[in-house]
């Protein structure tokens, strides 16, 4: 179901200061710009391999490995899922979101960039600021440099260094994710702050007191923050969670909290949010969504219809964080963009890409090429 | 700029939005391994096809209008990213080549995607050398493009385009250099917009002003039947007025009696026919003609003010020109006198009386009959009528016409049907030339021929200094 037809209001004041131009500085944290340029140093005159962007442009987002799914015990009867609607009161929406991109390789790294996107909405129109492309040259003299530098204890949260660029990438993009949520959370009030994800933290590439603080933030001012899954690995019964929610086509949620959190021991890994299923439109998809624990079930629940009446909600997802994604995720032209940037920027010399597959087998080497 | 693709003549080339190129423009493929270039002419641009462009695209569309904000990009990147978006795709068609600097038609070779350097040619450096009797046409994108009058000589040229786009301005610049060059020529002026070419923008009269005869019909275009000659006022009949052959025989002996009797005058012509010895039928229809030719007020008894065919003859040999006024002709008046006109011409340049005459023709489907477009391809081109064909209706002009044709200047066209009524024409590929035809601007004109050397270029043509007076006549003026 979508809301389209709904009028908006907000004090515009509680969340024009993100428009401040003044505010620009702060949107990307110094550590990551600095690591950044750092990283980049080493770059110049190297041999460099671009992405081949005509055989990957359908999946171009990097997604993490997804771990195994985790199987919730079914001994429990699950309650009935509950209706909810819109409600009558408006209130600002902010939402987050982070993408990254590998560029390609150079002879000792990988190269990889980061974009996030804040969105919120002001009357009836949305407004954004993005922050990025940056661009990291992920090695191990890079992991030494952060371990070096101290980044770990303040921002990137070492806890031993990782010889894995894709964590430590994780880790990079975890950090932007982290502090432009902060921002978010920190400059409006009594407000609903929309991330992508979970609010479970406490692994060493999300760790849990960065997630904590973003709570805190958004506590202190008045916020309520939810965080939307597009993919989760809960199962229930042998079958993915969310199709708890098949066959209902009103907007209802579904309190699985319960569930959870036995399957959870509270270190290292922390459920920091209530978990619940939620369909917040006719026909929608279902979802599975975080929002802060310490708020009462009551205001929880609330938080649903809040949210149906100040965004749009199209096939369940909300409108802001949509085009948080929308903005933030990088298309192929942009990976073009960047590569020639670094190219011209940093002196890179194209190396022709050797497909070991393609040399071994010709044209039986069908699958996936060797890099 | 980079080769991207080649197929069969056409070369795709990417390029830099920064490069301004435009359709038309010539760029030199530069193998310098080799020593070798290819010529190609850019005939279409596009933008390139670049991975992910859609996304791209669609995201501005969604958020454009209803999504406002700011980028914070601290590396500009953005600016590679609009770099990109606007990258161009140049189709070109390969025109020639070069080699040790020299011109070479072997263009069956390939350059080097990876070592060749691609940068503008100026196409003049070839269309404009060894030039003998030039004549400056307009200005290319970048330089002026002198050319070679010569090449007008012995050659079928075709002037078309869309109304207003400059096609008679162009014909005068040819005709006004042929003048210069001492070239006798002859111009069925149907809208009278050639009666001040001898005059300046200043209301002075230019210096080739008294090599330009203005003819007007009726008025210092008259004939005596003396003058035209039974062979030509015979053909007139047949052609223009339709006259069957049984008569024609019957009015020939007419003609022949009275000159056998040293009376042949309007007179006596009507009297003879009124009582010579024929049937009535073919009586009825030789008078007939006879009358419309007297109605059209073109014929006098008097030699004094008849047009005099050896003055015409003897002021063409000394390199003038004459300029027939039809404008306010009745169709039928300006069939006679083309007629009329072709006939003597035929007539004097097959007894060699004449060396050549170069022929401009507007809208020629309104007094040229069916049988002369083939003649004058091929039988008067032998002769030395050497004709230019001037019209804003390609379909009027017939396919053999545009098949033969030496020259061709093509103003803009955007209909279809006119696009293909000129692609017939065989000095271009029909695809160039709708690609550049279709997106000319006004006065601007695309040349193929003999006249650029086989190298089809885009000119702007240039301003004249005379009164051109091609303009249409307008109820509401500014």
């Amino acid at each position: 179901m979508t809301y389209r037809t709904h009028t908006i209001e907000f004090e515009h004041s509680k969340i024009s200061r993100l428009l401040l131009e003044g505010s620009k500085d702060t949107l990307l944290p110094n550590f990551l710009l600095e690591l950044s340029t750092e990283s980049m140093r080493g770059l110049n005159g190297l041999g460099f391999k671009p992405r081949d962007l005509t055989e990957v442009e359908a999946t171009l987002e990097e997604e993490v490995p997804e771990p195994p799914a985790i199987q919730l015990k079914d001994d429990n009867s699950i309650e009935r899922p509950t209706p909810i609607g819109p409600a009558s009161e408006k209130c600002p929406v902010v939402a987050v979101d982070v993408s990254s991109i590998r560029i390609g390789e150079s002879e000792q790294g990988l190269l990889y960039s980061l974009r996030g996107a804040i969105v919120w909405r002001i009357g009836s129109s949305y407004n954004f600021t993005r922050c990025g492309p940056i661009t990291f040259h992920l090695n191990d003299d890079m992991a030494r440099s952060i371990v070096a530098r101290r980044y770990s204890s303040e921002h990137v949260a070492y806890s031993t260094w990782s010889p894995v660029t894709e964590r430590l990438l994780a880790r990079l993009r975890n950090s932007l994710e982290r502090w432009m949520q902060e921002i978010a959370c920190s400059r409006i009030g009594d407000g609903i702050v929309l991330l992508d994800g979970s609010l479970t933290a406490g692994t060493p590439d999300n760790p849990a007191f960065y997630v904590e603080a973003i709570l805190r933030k958004a506590r202190k001012n008045g916020n309520r923050v939810m965080a939307f899954s597009k993919e989760t690995r809960l199962c229930y019964s042998g079958r993915k969670i969310t199709r708890l929610l098949e066959g209902i086509s009103i907007p209802c949620i579904l309190d699985i909290d319960r569930l959870i959190v036995p399957q959870f021991p509270s270190t290292p890994v922390r459920l920091m949010g209530r978990v619940y299923l939620a369909k917040l439109g006719w026909k929608s998809f279902p979802f599975r969504v975080d929002i802060d624990r310490q708020l009462s079930e009551e205001k929880s629940v609330d938080t649903f219809s809040l949210l149906m009446g100040s965004d749009l909600v199209e096939q369940g997802y909300p409108e802001t964080l949509r085009l948080a994604h929308i903005l933030s995720t990088f298309t192929a032209n942009e990976v073009l963009a960047i590569q020639r940037y670094l190219s011209i920027e940093y002196g890179l010399k194209i190396m022709p890409r050797l497909s070991l597959r393609r040399s071994l087998f010709g044209p039986f080497g069908t699958c996936k090429e060797a890099s | 700029m980079k080769i991207y693709k080649k197929q069969g003549d056409t070369i795709q080339i990417i390029c830099s939005p920064e490069e301004s190129m435009e359709k038309g423009d010539y760029l030199l493929i530069e193998d310098r391994k080799v020593n070798r270039g290819l010529i190609v002419q850019v005939v279409d641009i596009q933008f390139a096809n670049l991975p992910g462009i859609l996304e791209d695209i669609l995201r501005d569309v969604i958020t454009e209008g209803t999504v406002q904000g700011c980028d914070y990009d601290p590396f500009n990147i953005s600016s590679q990213i609009a770099v990109l978006k606007d990258t161009k795709l140049l189709v070109c068609k390969i025109r020639g080549a070069i080699e040790d600097g020299k011109p070479k038609p072997d263009v069956s070779w390939l350059p080097s995607r990876t070592n060749s350097r691609i940068i503008p040619f100026p196409i003049e450096r070839l269309t404009s050398s060894d030039v003998r009797k030039p004549v400056t046409i307009g200005k290319t994108k970048t330089n002026p493009l002198t050319v070679d009058v010569r090449m007008l000589d012995g050659r079928l040229n075709i002037i078309t385009g869309r109304k207003g786009t400059g096609k008679s301005h162009l014909s005068k610049l040819l005709l006004l250099a042929l003048i210069h060059n001492g070239a006798p020529c002859l111009v069925f002026d149907v809208n009278g917009e050639y009666v001040n070419i001898g005059v300046g923008k200043c209301n002075k009269p230019i210096d080739l002003a008294e090599k330009i005869k203005i003819l007007v019909p009726g008025r210092n275009l008259k004939f005596t039947l003396d003058g035209v000659g039974l062979r030509s006022f015979l053909d007139t009949m047949i052609y223009a007025l339709d006259l069957p052959r049984t008569s024609s025989k019957v009015f020939s002996r007419i003609w022949s009696e009275l000159e056998r009797c040293g009376n042949l005058n309007l007179n006596s012509l009507a009297e003879t026919i009124r009582r010579f010895n024929c049937h009535e039928s073919v009586r009825e229809a030789i008078n007939s003609r006879y009358h419309t030719i007297l109605d059209l007020d073109l014929f006098t008894d008097d030699p004094a003010s008849a047009f005099d065919f050896n003055y015409f003859q003897r002021k063409l040999n000394e390199g003038s020109a004459f300029i027939v006024n039809m404008r306010d002709q009745h169709s039928l008046s300006r069939r006679f006198i083309v007629e009329l006109f072709l006939s003597k011409l035929t007539e004097q340049l097959s007894e060699m009386r004449l060396k050549a005459i170069f022929l401009f023709a507007e809208e020629a489907h309104f007094y040229l009959r069916e049988t002369y477009w083939d003649d004058i391809v091929t039988r008067m081109r032998h002769l030395g009528i050497f004709t230019t064909f001037i019209t804003n209706q390609p379909d009027t002009v017939q396919e053999s016409v545009y098949r033969q044709a030496d020259n061709i200047f093509m103003f803009n066209f955007t209909n279809e049907n006119d696009l293909d009524a000129v692609s017939k024409v065989s000095k271009i590929d029909a695809e160039s030339l709708r690609l550049i035809v279709k997106d000319l601007p006004a006065h601007n004109c695309l040349i193929v021929g003999d006249i650029v050397r086989d190298f089809p270029v885009v000119v702007n043509v240039k301003p004249l200094d005379v009164q051109t007076m091609g303009q249409t006549r307008k109820f509401f003026q500014d």
